[in-house]
């Protein structure tokens, strides 16, 4: 079918333009592909096939790129990494090509003493750090009973030479005390303690102790990076029993018969499909209870025979379906809930359990089935007691009013809240107290102390400027009474001015009852409903 | 040349961190010196220990001591634990194993350098060498030693190597440490049995644990006198005729008395070579007939159906072997009692004038020791890596029968053999091991330089290799 048939069939015009350029460019590469069989060359179609034919012309570039051969040269060179870096040693290396170090012997032997190349390996050279320290740091942190300031060295030496091979160092620890002391006295004891086996865990546990020691004494803990501090903790923390209880049950392990090994592979495999069935036990027999649960129907039917049977069956029915539905919102496997029929239900559930129990009592699934949500639940990480003070984990009983919100809001909100003549304020207050505005460590403790002191600030302000109205009102209020006895004086009415008064001393007494209660509530809005009341009566005064 | 992107004097560093310095790997041993240029895959230079001693001096290399003319009395430098014990024979030994293979000498007066003269004569010329040019004046040396090894011994070596020979650096290893690292560990258990010494010791990150080498001398030559033992016990009493007493020989049926002819040497065949001989016959013998049993069980332990497993295997094929005097015979269950008394002390055949072996003495039993003594970590690892090496574990179903007894012996570890297939590389295990390390670019740092010898003293050694 040729793409005129196609046109034809599709009522397309004739002859489309594109087609003899096509052609055309067909033409072109077609030649080229030479080594191809005409029908591979066919499968491309139009566009030619993407294979480049091999060029068979190996043996000409051979010949044709022949380069005198490389010359090579026995070099002398040095390593840095030694402790006596005389040691020229001599590789055989490629002749630089460079013309300039092209001359004789003599030529270049002045040269290349001078700039004799460093081996490439030197880099590997890698030391491990020991502790060090001095006679004073020794005496005033070091000291130990067991361990002499002589065998410390040793072992800081041995240490250093075995680069932290233990089980090399506690080979080769061979400690000898010093053959020749000056007192007679120390000598003895060195008698004593020269004859103690020193275990690994011993080496271990000294070792670590003096390393961790001089980690503080070098650095302060609170300077470390967390890379050294863990280091010291772990250090310090080093357990020489606990080791060697470890390696007691280590080797006990290793020491197993055959048998014992064994029946422990079994045991294991054992385990391991009991854990691989009882998912699967679990979710059938979950199954099974939600088939079960259907409303008891022990008993005898003769209760129901009455009408107030029948009501009362329909009753448990009810209750019943009820419990049903609840359980399904609950989830599949809620626990039983109480109600009418509960104590019958609760008494099957309890036969189902021991039967289940009497069952399967071999594996760890032979737990009731009620473990099943529990279960469920240990899946998340349990926080001890201190990571949840570290996370910020808080615990309610039942949910804050606010709901949930984020720790970050609270950083900013007390104070954008306010208006920012207030803002202003309570800043000014804070940079008197030399706390920052804003917090450097939000934790949960700190925003708690923070929001406490905004609280405190703020009512601080409030009670100040209550105070000073108040101030003003009785100023203002003694003002107008001045005036009103010397009008009073002049005029000798004097009934206006004793109700405003009246009036003025039952806000002042209000005010003063709003201020005793103001630090036991929240006092932000009270204060301002009193301030809102105060400013309305001196503006009715003013009036 | 086109597909090669790295300039070659870039890739070796880059692909396994070589950096060859022409240095010369010696690992003697108690029944041959190697030797040979460090980077190279065996050794070049192989020369027996044994030397020849007659009136003409000493005679040294296989040339030459295997000479009945010459009424050569043949001795050992080494002591049977394999340490040295004629140090001067020993330098003298070790210069012929480096200087007739390997490094090329300024030539001496063609007259005397020995190129043209026969045989009988090479003494002379190796007293010749010492007094000329110094033979390793270009080349580091490192040489190997035994774990046990005194340090006066370690300290003349280095003297040796430094004051004699002129060596710019010098190395001093233990052999067992290059043996795992020819093995690619550097961590191992090394199971090396060779001709005078069986030993087994831990080694942790390429040191060796002092606490855990075990040695006794159930090896090769302990294995030779077995041989000895059962031919001279056997009916009818097998003669064990070295080549060099044979002028002709016809076949015989097997079992029939031998029909040869005889050489007659007019200097008498000293015994010492007499022996030396036989060995080499004992050595065709342990290569072509001997056999470990594999297990499981010991060869005496029972089997079922109240069969024990020496007539299980003596109901297998035997095989045949025939004397250099023509003599030859079918050889069944025999040839598994002989290597039974590595394993099972109380299968061991008594030897003449030696102690019974003792329990302690066995391989498996070595390996138990040797492993008690180290640190309880290590103890599963190091049974994940035993490198079994030396010419004597070459004997049929070796390696079998280790992995048997220590599965037995540790029911709960996983035990891992690693037993080089090559015959070549499990009797140069150390050697390969040496040359490995002496090609490492990182090893230059190891090296006791001339300078630091001679500031330091002999001493300098032992307080560098360790």
């Amino acid at each position: 079918m040729t793409s005129h048939d196609v046109r034809d069939m599709l009522d397309l015009p004739g002859e489309a333009a594109p087609r003899p350029i096509k052609k055309a460019k067909l033409t072109g590469p077609r030649p080229v592909l030479k080594g191809l069989a005409r029908e591979v060359q066919n499968l491309g179609g139009d566009n030619p096939i993407a294979i480049v034919p091999e060029t068979t012309t190996f043996k000409k570039k051979r010949f044709g790129s022949r380069k005198p051969a490389a010359k090579w040269e026995n070099q002398s060179f040095r390593n840095s990494a030694r402790e006596d870096e005389t040691l020229v040693l001599k590789h055989w290396r490629r002749k630089a090509e460079s013309p300039a170090v092209a001359p004789g012997d003599e030529g270049t032997a002045a040269p290349n003493e001078v700039k004799l190349e460093d081996s490439t390996f030197a880099k590997y050279n890698v030391k491990v750090i020991t502790a060090e320290y001095n006679d004073e740091q020794y005496q005033k942190h070091l000291l130990s009973e067991d361990w002499s300031r002589d065998e410390t060295d040793y072992l800081v030496s041995m240490v250093r030479d075995y680069d932290m091979r233990w089980p090399v160092i506690w080979d080769r620890y061979e400690y000898q005390p010093p053959a020749i002391t000056l007192d007679p006295q120390a000598a003895e004891l060195a008698i004593v303690t020269a004859s103690k086996p020193r275990t690994l865990e011993d080496l271990k546990a000294r070792y670590y102790s003096v390393a961790a020691t001089m980690m503080k004494v070098h650095k302060a803990p609170e300077t470390m990076v967390a890379a050294e501090y863990e280091l010291m903790e772990k250090m310090a923390s080093f357990n020489p029993q606990q080791e060697a209880q470890r390696k007691l049950f280590a080797e006990a392990a290793f020491q197993r018969t055959r048998e014992e090994a064994r029946e422990e592979e079994s045991l294991l495999i054992e385990l391991k499909r009991i854990l691989a069935r009882s998912e699967k036990l679990s979710e059938e027999r979950r199954e099974l209870y939600a088939r079960l649960d259907a409303p008891a129907s022990t008993g005898n039917i003769g209760v129901f025979t009455t009408s107030q049977g029948l009501q009362q069956l329909l009753q448990q029915l009810m209750q019943a379906d009820k419990t049903k539905k609840r359980k399904s919102l609950m989830g599949p496997d809620g626990t039983s809930p109480a109600g009418p029929s509960g104590l019958n239900q609760q008494a099957s559930f309890d036969r189902r359990d021991s039967t289940v129990r009497g069952e399967s009592i071999s594996g760890p699934s032979g737990t009731n089935n009620k473990k099943g949500p529990s279960q469920g639940q240990t899946e998340r990480r349990q926080l001890s007691a201190e990571e949840e003070i570290l996370y910020g984990v808080r615990h309610f009983d039942r949910i804050t009013s606010s709901g949930p919100a984020f720790r970050a809001e609270r950083i900013n909100k007390p104070i954008t809240s306010k208006s920012s003549i207030q803002q202003q304020k309570m800043l000014s207050v804070l940079t008197e107290l030399g706390i920052p505005h804003r917090l450097i460590m939000p934790t949960y403790a700190v925003g708690e102390a923070f929001d406490h002191l905004l609280t405190n600030i703020n009512l601080l302000l409030e009670q100040r400027k209550v105070t000073e109205k108040i101030q003003s009102e009785i100023n203002t209020i003694l003002a107008i009474k001045k005036q009103k006895e010397e009008e009073a004086e002049s005029k000798q009415i004097l009934r206006q001015p004793e109700a405003v008064s009246g009036s003025g001393d039952v806000k002042v007494e209000e005010v003063e009852r709003e201020k005793s209660a103001a630090p036991s509530i929240n006092g932000r809005k009270r204060s301002a409903s009193v301030m809102s009341a105060v400013s309305e009566s001196t503006k009715r005064q003013k009036k | 040349m086109a597909s090669q992107t790295l300039t070659s004097s870039m890739q070796p560093t880059d692909v396994y961190g070589g950096d060859e310095v022409s240095a010369i790997i010696l690992d003697p041993g108690f029944s041959s010196v190697r030797a040979g240029f460090a980077g190279e895959d065996t050794p070049k230079s192989f020369v027996s220990s044994y030397y020849g001693v007659n009136e003409g001096g000493q005679v040294f290399g296989d040339d030459a001591i295997h000479n009945p003319l010459a009424g050569l009395d043949i001795r050992n430098p080494m002591s049977k634990e394999g340490i040295v014990e004629d140090w001067d024979t020993a330098t003298r030994l070790w210069e012929y194993a480096i200087t007739s293979r390997l490094t090329s000498f300024k030539q001496a007066d063609p007259r005397n350098n020995g190129l043209n003269d026969d045989l009988k004569d090479l003494d002379v010329e190796m007293d010749g060498v010492e007094e000329g040019e110094k033979p390793l004046e270009e080349h580091p040396l490192l040489m190997t030693e035994t774990a046990w090894n005194s340090p006066k011994n370690r300290e003349r070596a280095i003297e040796i190597a430094m004051e004699s020979w002129g060596c710019p650096a010098f190395w001093l290893a233990r052999n067992s440490v290059l043996a795992a690292f020819g093995a690619g560990k550097a961590t191992a258990l090394v199971v090396d049995v060779g001709a005078s010494t069986a030993s087994v010791l831990a080694i942790h990150d390429g040191l060796i644990l002092k606490k855990s080498i075990q040695k006794s001398h159930l090896a090769g030559n302990w294995l030779s006198s077995q041989i000895r033992t059962l031919f001279a016990t056997s009916e009818p009493k097998v003669e064990l005729v070295p080549h060099y007493t044979i002028m002709s020989k016809t076949p015989v049926d097997a079992g029939a008395p031998a029909q040869a002819t005889y050489r007659t040497y007019e200097k008498e065949v000293t015994d010492s070579f007499r022996a030396l001989e036989e060995e080499r016959v004992l050595t065709e013998f342990k290569e072509s007939v001997v056999q470990v049993w594999t297990g499981p069980g010991r060869l005496n332990s029972p089997m079922q159906a109240g069969m024990t497993n020496l007539e299980y295997a003596k109901s297998q094929p035997g095989r045949v072997f025939e004397m250099p005097d023509g003599y030859n015979q079918m050889w069944g269950g025999e040839r598994f009692t002989v290597a039974e008394g590595m394993w099972d002390e109380r299968a061991a055949l008594p030897v003449a004038g030696e102690q019974p072996v003792q329990k302690g003495q066995t391989i498996s039993e070595m390996v138990k020791a040797s492993v008690n003594a180290v640190d309880m970590d290590l103890r599963s690892q190091l049974l994940q890596n035993i490198v079994v090496t030396g010419g004597t574990t070459l004997v049929n179903g070796f390696t079998d029968r280790l992995n048997n007894e220590l599965t037995v012996m540790y029911p709960s570890a996983r035990i891992k053999i690693q037993a080089a297939g090559l015959t070549a590389e499990r009797r140069f295990g150390s050697w390969i091991g040496g040359s490995i390390l002496g090609s490492l670019g990182t090893f230059h740092q190891m090296w006791i330089s001339k300078k630091e010898f001679e500031e330091f003293g002999s001493s300098v050694v032992e307080k560098r290799c360790k």
